[in-house]
């Protein structure tokens, strides 16, 4: 049941006295780095002040700006230890973040997947068929190396290529399968097109999905649709990446591993730290990472801390589902809105397919939301006026929902536009306000 | 026997129309008759009285296109005023509510048939046999 049954149900006073120490081990390593020396040279940093592990509060955070304008050895802690490896994010707005890992941190890395994979259910006797992108992207690497010390047959498929995946699932018998949602829903219809019913034809049990922000919906219509149970994983590359947050068999909240990282939920206005249960932006620290330790780090993660314990036994606290980004939320008419709360809504339609788009634009000092879903064509009768109603169903439940009113526009099947790998949701045509 | 129209779904924007007829005729299928309806929302429905509605079906379907069968009534009337009012009367009496009709006028001139789209065509066909209003059999619609 537990992969390591002594850290996983260690008792909370343990835990936090275990969190304290790794922590000033942490700030000592992290103030060999250029970034944190300054840091801490300039703000006074008294290890021997921090007591206990809430006094973190007194440390400043750190942000995706700092690892950019850091870019690229700021943050390397210990050069002499010798780093291995690196990870990249994408970096489409200014400087890439950069991640350094050393020996122990790749060590510790894997133990953390395999630790959040044997959560889900994945055991050794599992064949485990990752699909996603591998090399700069954490999830290839991260959960290969995991998945293999856990014990697992491991399929590096890689992203792409939906018949090869397939042909690789029949021919290997895979039994687990991590991707992204979105394309779990696209390859559900490739199986319809070869005629193959993967809950029949496929040994297919147990997925985790990830990396993609989706609804319960969406996880349900996953599971339904293979006929398997779907796990929730969370992951940043700043914190190495997958093996951060995993749901257990519960499928309620992603346990927080709390003994390599420090969870703190805060208001994003105000900054200070808010009770568990109060929805803020998730703020981690690493408590064992050597070669580029991150105090603070400020994730943009919209969640909360579940206060109740969890059936399975595990005393690491669980994050609720990722309710949004701090940084993709729409304003509209004076509402916030993420994306998220749409789908929620659109998944409770069979009718529209699962990708969607929001198109957000301003008419004559209007600012106007239109929502484009796909007509299924499984559910197409022929009747006009029931796409209309459905039409109005859908714009009246997402009304309720974000308390702006959206058009729908009812697509064929096929039409929206899909970026590689990540689907696109929206598109705010807006001018940039002007700054007050 | 109930005859078949096809509706498809479809997108109001420019080409999309000639994707579908595109497939129709690659499958040397023949329209006899059609109406596009339009919602304000950039969508319509399209239908197609076809010599083969079930073949038109399929081969729309499988190129990606939301199509159905939906049941119809075919009527044949003379080629006269007030013959269209008499019959609209008599299922307006029964209170059946056409989704949509539409029309066209035969090759002797004189008579002409019309194509109701009801929810329930198996009692609009009773209604109209009972009236004594000729219907035409399957066979005959599609050989139009």
């Amino acid at each position: 049941m537990y992969w390591e049954p002594e850290i996983e149900q260690l008792p909370l006073a343990r835990l936090q006295q275990l969190q304290l120490e790794r922590l000033h081990k942490t700030i000592e390593c992290a103030g060999r780095s250029p970034f944190y020396r300054q840091q801490f040279a300039s703000g006074g940093v008294a290890v021997e002040q921090l007591r206990h592990i809430d006094d973190i509060r007194s440390l400043p955070f750190t942000t995706k700006d700092d690892l950019r304008s850091h870019f690229p050895y700021g943050f390397l802690a210990d050069p002499k230890d010798g780093p291995v490896r690196l990870h990249c994010s994408s970096g489409t707005t200014g400087n890439p973040t950069v991640i350094f890992h050393n020996q122990h941190d790749l060590a510790s890395w894997a133990n953390l997947v395999a630790r959040s994979l044997y959560c889900a259910g994945v055991r050794p006797t599992d064949v485990f068929q990752n699909i996603c992108g591998y090399g700069l992207f954490t999830g290839g690497l991260g959960f290969q190396y995991g998945a293999e010390h856990l014990g697992a047959l491991v399929i590096p498929a890689a992203a792409g290529n939906s018949r090869r995946q397939i042909k690789l699932m029949q021919d290997f018998a895979t039994t687990a399968v991590h991707t992204i949602p979105s394309y779990l829903l696209r390859l559900h219809s490739v199986f319809t097109e070869l005629g193959i019913d993967p809950r029949r034809d496929t040994d297919l049990r147990l997925f985790v999905i990830g990396a993609e922000p989706h609804s319960e919906g969406q996880r349900r219509r996953i599971e339904e649709l293979f006929g398997v149970s779907a796990y929730n994983s969370y992951g940043l590359s700043e914190m190495n990446g997958p093996g951060v947050a995993f749901e257990c068999q519960q499928q309620n909240g992603l346990h927080i591993w709390e003994d390599c990282f420090v969870v703190e939920i805060i208001d994003q206005e105000t900054l200070e730290p808010l009770p568990d249960g109060e929805f803020g932006e998730l703020v981690l620290t690493t408590l064992d990472r050597q070669a580029m330790p991150l105090l603070r780090y400020r994730t943009r993660d919209l969640t909360r801390i579940l206060p109740e314990p969890c059936p399975c036994g595990r005393t690491h606290r669980r994050l609720d589902r990722i309710t949004g980004r701090s940084d993709d939320m729409l304003i509209l008419k004076g509402c916030n809105i993420f994306p998220m709360q749409i789908e929620k809504v659109l998944m409770r339609f069979a009718e529209v397919g699962s990708d969607y788009l929001i198109v957000v634009e301003n008419r004559n000092g209007n600012d106007e939301m239109q929502i484009q879903v796909e007509v299924q064509k499984e559910w197409f009768t022929g009747n006009m006026e029931a796409l209309e109603n459905l039409s109005r169903k859908i714009s009246h439940e997402v009304r309720d929902e974000i308390l702006v009113t959206p058009a729908i526009c009812l697509v064929e099947p096929g039409s929206l536009p899909k970026s590689e790998g990540k689907a696109v949701r929206v598109q705010d045509l807006r001018k940039p306000q002007e700054s007050v | 026997m109930i005859a078949h129209q096809v509706s498809v779904f479809l997108e109001n924007k420019p080409g999309r129309l000639e994707k579908i007829t595109a497939v129709l005729k690659e499958q040397q299928l023949n329209i006899r008759a059609m109406t596009l309806s339009t919602s304000t929302a950039g969508w319509g429905i399209l239908n197609l009285l076809a010599d083969q509605p079930e073949r038109a079906c399929q081969v729309l379907t499988a190129a990606g296109h939301p199509a159905a069968l939906r049941e119809i009534v075919v009527v044949k009337m003379t080629d006269a005023p007030g013959t269209l009012h008499d019959m609209l009367l008599l299922l307006a009496k029964a209170g059946l509510n056409v989704q949509n009709a539409y029309g066209t006028v035969l090759g002797d001139q004189r008579s002409a048939i019309l194509v109701i789209d009801v929810e329930d065509a198996e009692s609009v066909q009773q209604i109209f046999s009972e009236a004594g209003v000729e219907t035409l059999s399957t066979e005959q619609v599609y050989r139009i």
